[in-house]
């Protein structure tokens, strides 16, 4: 793990400085982001933790290039996110961001295997499908429809997903969000696994602030601004984590 | 490899099965229509072309009475002909064996030596004329197999009164009898109508004709134009009693074949039309249905990087699919059913060989068309989902925005059930989607009309026409006009019970820069023989003075009630003469000019004459009075209306009601097509809403009710506009597919609008059933758990 990412000589991998987003107009108008800074580093693991309606989600889409924010400055490493057109920003999501959502969002007419290779066909280094599916623990059930997985199994091939092919940013919302305990900490151990053998930098976003011992950092954020970040002296291990 | 997003579309089709099959069919049904009209075109033209060609067909045909060979040399030399061809043609009566009604035909002289200039034979059975023989005769296909006759049988004829026994030596076919029926009727009666050819010294010998001729054929040089040759070909004639050339314009059988294609041709342009907006139609709907379910794999898979062109692609590949289908169905249904009508094209058109021959560039045009057409149906919905932001497209679509339906707001609101009122407001709220399946039913019931409306049609020319407007039974022509009093020595024949005169004459009619060359027929004033409708189909009397022309002849002259036109005589005294326009008839076979019998005489200027007669015969001396006929020298043809119905029967309503029925079942695959896919995207959309109403404690039987509800909702408004519609097709199509040859009458009846109601309510019914059967199997925890 590396320890001096958030060192002041260590340039940020993603930067951001008065992120603002705001939906409708007029007296309708809702202040999702009202001026976020943030540096987020390579390899590091990101509790994003907040009640909902605090901005969290809004956060992640902004970072990942699915929405462009109102005003503000998002930098990832050299490349300009805001004000980026829409061709750029389906490069960026291409190249160098996987998402883990909620709901799994798998294409139900496609088997596990397929739904990874759907995604590796287009990337521009991928690991092999199953490759990554064995990551995930699920080497096994590869040729399943996601009709014949369980909510926990589908998660997982959605990491699987979006790690193959080897992007710098893991974004994950809620990802045990739809899942108990159980499956939600085997979850919640793949993505700290991919995490801890490919070294990319994950962002989970939450509102359960028990994971927040898994995190390096945890970021608090509440009506649309960071709150508190924290810094955990060392990573509790997954399973240990109760809620 | 298959991409993963084509195998997602493999899979995604597989679960559309049924409406991607619908879609294709319908699509398909366009397409055969298209493929099969445009493959007949070719087939017909080309054929024509070449047998025009290597037969060597005339450009311009003149009869007269009799000129000298020399007469044809001076004509070959007119500037613009190329080739000239003398010969005789004669009229002979027949005595088939077995047979009561006279027979009768035209004798045509072939060269002694050597093969015609122009309108050469070709042989299908049999022999060529022996050199020097005399006593054989060549037999046009047509009469030969509706006679069953063959090469070596004998066969009687009356040549110029005197009872002669030929030797069949072949049979044959001729350019110029593609279409064959006696000249001035324009429906084939080939048992009692043929054509035959001897030797030119043989013929000119029994008619006193020898080193003369009374026909003649030219050529045109290349580029040589028609009007200025037939002037002068007139100017030449008129001596010798030309009685006008004419082109291939005015060909009888040229026409008969340039009618079917321009028929072919309204028909792989109109009903294609109509198939395709449907399954453009569907295809949206379809498409637009996916698009909304799949909402969240889109936003993913922008998630993950794809573009919008990709997504676009990947989407309109869908539309493809279908269109691959349909062209494939369309292609090899097109050329099934262009086999068959060839099949009928050859009971009535003589070529050597008429095959079907596939014209590959409809092929082309009907992937080009149905792409276009899917792609214009799918366009705005693929549009919409590629330009959705992935971030807004993973959250589910807002709930939709209900209100109370218009028929609440009125307070009628407290007498409705909730079934109905959810099926009301669901309908208010998604107009467009209703306008579409409106659109789509209405469609279905309109398509339905068209056929039976031919059929109705046919049936009315047919019984009504037939019965009610000709009420004569057996009409026949004089060799040469006679006498008014001829009438009494015919009245004279067993069994007649009424007879009425007839004067026809052959003329060339000028209106302003148009001109055509027709008969003109002279009936009595008051006759009860043939009558004659106008277009709100009351009888009419004949004018005192003036002519009264088939609707069709004065569009072709562009000619109106109360003008002039001028009636050049191409017969006897060639008087010119203006004669004013007192009507129009609806009729329903050829086009013909009607005149009463002694103003027509006058204008002719040769005195009270009738060129034949028109009877009705006591049936049970019927054969006695056919037997009689054909004792008398002086009658050149009969024409028998039970003869001519039963041909009609066989040929030109055998072909329509083919295309008809072919027609039937495609306009009912639409009806189904289109409710079955209305009524499976109602079912796909409102999944969870049924299914909570399920959970919320609605029986499946109300449940179901809603879907009904809003489908009889939706029919209600769709199944009359439909039949306005279909009126209006019925009225386009039949009028454009009207010629010269055959119109049918515009014949909707309460039984047809039953019909398409019925087609309609019963796919509804058949969809439905299969729509509620879903209902049952609905899984309602499933159906709830969904994200959303």
């Amino acid at each position: 793990m590396n320890s001096d990412f958030n060192s002041p000589d260590s340039s940020p991998v993603l930067r951001a400085r008065g992120l603002a987003k705001i939906y409708g107009e007029g007296e309708a108008a809702v202040r999702a982001l009202a001026g976020v800074d943030l540096d987020l580093y390579a390899g590091e693991l990101v509790v994003l933790l907040g009640p909902s309606g605090s901005g969290k989600t809004t956060l992640l889409n902004s970072l990942g290039g699915l929405d462009v924010p109102t005003s503000g400055e998002l930098r990832y490493r050299d490349f300009e996110l805001t004000g980026a057109d829409e061709g750029r920003l389906t490069q960026y999501r291409r190249d160098c961001v996987g998402f883990v959502f909620q709901f799994y969002n798998l294409i139900p007419s496609l088997t596990a295997r397929e739904n990874v290779a759907l995604i590796t066909e287009i990337a521009r280094d991928p690991m092999p499908p199953e490759t990554a599916l064995e990551l995930v623990r699920l080497g096994a059930r590869m040729d399943h429809f996601p009709a014949e997985l369980s909510g926990g199994e589908q998660q997982r091939v959605a990491i699987a997903r979006a790690i193959a092919k080897r992007p710098e940013m893991l974004l994950c919302d809620e990802p045990t969000g739809a899942l108990d305990v159980r499956t939600g900490v085997a979850v919640l151990e793949a993505i700290e696994h991919v995490n801890r053998e490919l070294g990319t930098l994950t962002v989970i976003i939450t509102h359960n602030a028990v994971m927040a011992d898994i995190a390096d950092r945890v970021i608090h954020l509440s009506d649309g601004r960071v709150h508190q970040v924290r810094q955990n002296p060392r990573r509790a291990p997954v399973h240990s984590l109760h809620w | 490899m298959i991409s993963g997003l084509d195998r997602k579309l493999l899979r995604d089709l597989r679960r559309l099965k049924g409406q991607s099959v619908a879609v294709a069919l319908v699509m398909g049904c366009g397409l055969a229509m298209m493929i099969m009209a445009r493959s007949l075109i070719h087939s017909l033209e080309s054929t024509r072309f070449e047998y025009y060609e290597s037969h060597r067909f005339a450009d311009l045909f003149v009869h007269l009475e009799r000129a000298p060979l020399a007469v044809a040399e001076r004509a070959a030399r007119i500037p613009g002909v190329a080739a000239v061809q003398a010969s005789i043609a004669v009229h002979v009566t027949l005595d088939l064996p077995g047979v009561d009604e006279p027979a009768s035909g035209q004798l045509h002289s072939l060269p002694d030596r050597g093969a015609p200039e122009l309108n050469r034979l070709f042989l299908r059975a049999g022999r060529w004329l022996a050199p020097g023989s005399r006593g054989e005769v060549l037999v046009g296909e047509a009469f030969a197999a509706a006679n069953r006759l063959r090469p070596g049988d004998r066969l009687a004829m009356l040549v110029n009164g005197r009872r002669q026994t030929f030797q069949i030596a072949g049979v044959v076919l001729s350019p110029e009898f593609i279409f064959e029926s006696r000249p001035g009727v324009p429906l084939p009666d080939s048992r009692t109508y043929g054509t035959f050819w001897m030797f030119y010294g043989e013929l000119a010998a029994a008619f006193d004709l020898d080193g003369a001729f009374d026909c003649l054929a030219l050529a045109l040089a290349p580029g040589a134009a028609e009007r200025p040759v037939i002037d002068a070909v007139d100017r030449l004639l008129i001596p010798f009693g030309g009685r006008g050339a004419f082109g291939r314009g005015d060909h009888p059988s040229h026409i008969r074949v340039t009618d079917e294609i321009r028929v072919l041709r309204i028909m792989s342009i109109g009903f294609p039309l109509v198939f395709l907006s449907v399954a453009a139609f569907m295809t949206n709907a379809v498409l637009t249905r996916l698009l909304i379910l799949q909402r969240e794999q889109i936003a993913v898979l922008k998630a993950f990087g794809f573009t919008n062109r990709q997504i676009a692609i990947h989407y309109l590949k869908f539309a493809l699919v279908m269109v691959a289908g349909g062209t494939l169905l369309g292609g090899l249904g097109g050329v099934a059913i262009g086999h068959r009508i060839v099949d009928v094209y050859t009971l009535f058109f003589r070529f050597p060989e008429l095959a079907f021959r596939l014209d590959r560039s409809a092929l082309l045009w009907a992937v080009g068309v149905s792409a276009a057409a899917a792609t214009a149906g799918v366009f705005v919905a693929v549009r919409r989902a590629a330009r959705l932001p992935p971030a807004v497209a993973m959250r589910p679509e807002p709930p939709a925005d209900y209100r109370p339906a218009w028929l609440e707001r009125t307070g009628l609101g407290r007498l409705l059930s909730h079934t109905f009122r959810i099926a009301a407001r669901n309908l208010e709220r998604q107009p467009i989607q209703a306008l579409f399946t409106v659109a789509g039913l209405a469609l279905a019931t309109g398509i339905l009309i068209v056929p039976n409306a031919f059929r109705h049609g046919i049936e009315e020319v047919l019984d009504y026409q037939w019965d009610v407007v000709e009420r004569q039974e057996i009409e026949i022509g004089l060799v040469e006009p006679a006498e008014i009093g001829v009438r009494h020595l015919l009245r004279q024949l067993p069994g007649v019970t009424a007879i009425e005169p007839v004067r026809n004459v052959y003329v060339r009619m000028h209106h302003g820069h148009r001109r055509r060359q027709v008969g003109i027929q002279g009936l009595p004033e008051g006759g009860a023989h043939v009558r004659m409708l106008d277009a709100a189909s009351r009888r009419m009397e004949l004018p005192r003075q003036g002519l009264v022309l088939s609707a069709k002849l004065a569009d072709a002259l562009d000619a109106r009630v109360g003008g002039e036109l001028v009636v050049e005589a191409l017969d006897g005294r060639r008087r010119i003469r203006s004669v004013p326009l007192a009507g129009l008839a609806e009729d329903f076979t050829g086009v013909t000019a009607y005149m009463e019998i002694g103003a027509l005489n006058r204008l002719l200027g040769e005195g009270d004459m009738i060129s034949g007669a028109t009877f009705t015969v006591d049936e049970s001396q019927r054969g006695a009075f056919l037997r009689a006929l054909k004792e008398i020298p002086a009658v050149g043809w009969v024409a028998i209306k039970d003869s001519l119905r039963d041909a009609f029967r066989r040929t030109t309503a055998a072909s329509i009601g083919f295309i008809q029925r072919i027609y039937l079942v495609f306009a009912t695959v639409v009806a189904f097509g289109v409710v079955y896919n209305n009524a499976r995207i109602s079912l796909a959309e409102r999944a969870r809403e049924l299914a909570t109403l399920r959970v919320v404690g609605f029986s499946r039987r109300e449940v179901g009710a809603v879907l009904v509800t809003e489908l009889v909702l939706l029919a209600l408004v769709a199944v009359p506009l439909g039949l306005l519609l279909g009126a209006g097709f019925a009225s386009v199509i039949i009028s454009a597919v009207n010629t010269e040859t055959v119109r049918l009458p515009l014949v909707l009846t309460a039984r047809n609008y039953a019909f398409a109601v019925l087609v309609v309510t019963l796919s509804s019914v058949l969809s439905l059933l299969f729509v509620l059967r879903n209902l049952n199997r609905l899984d309602l925890v499933g159906a709830l758990k969904a994200p959303e």
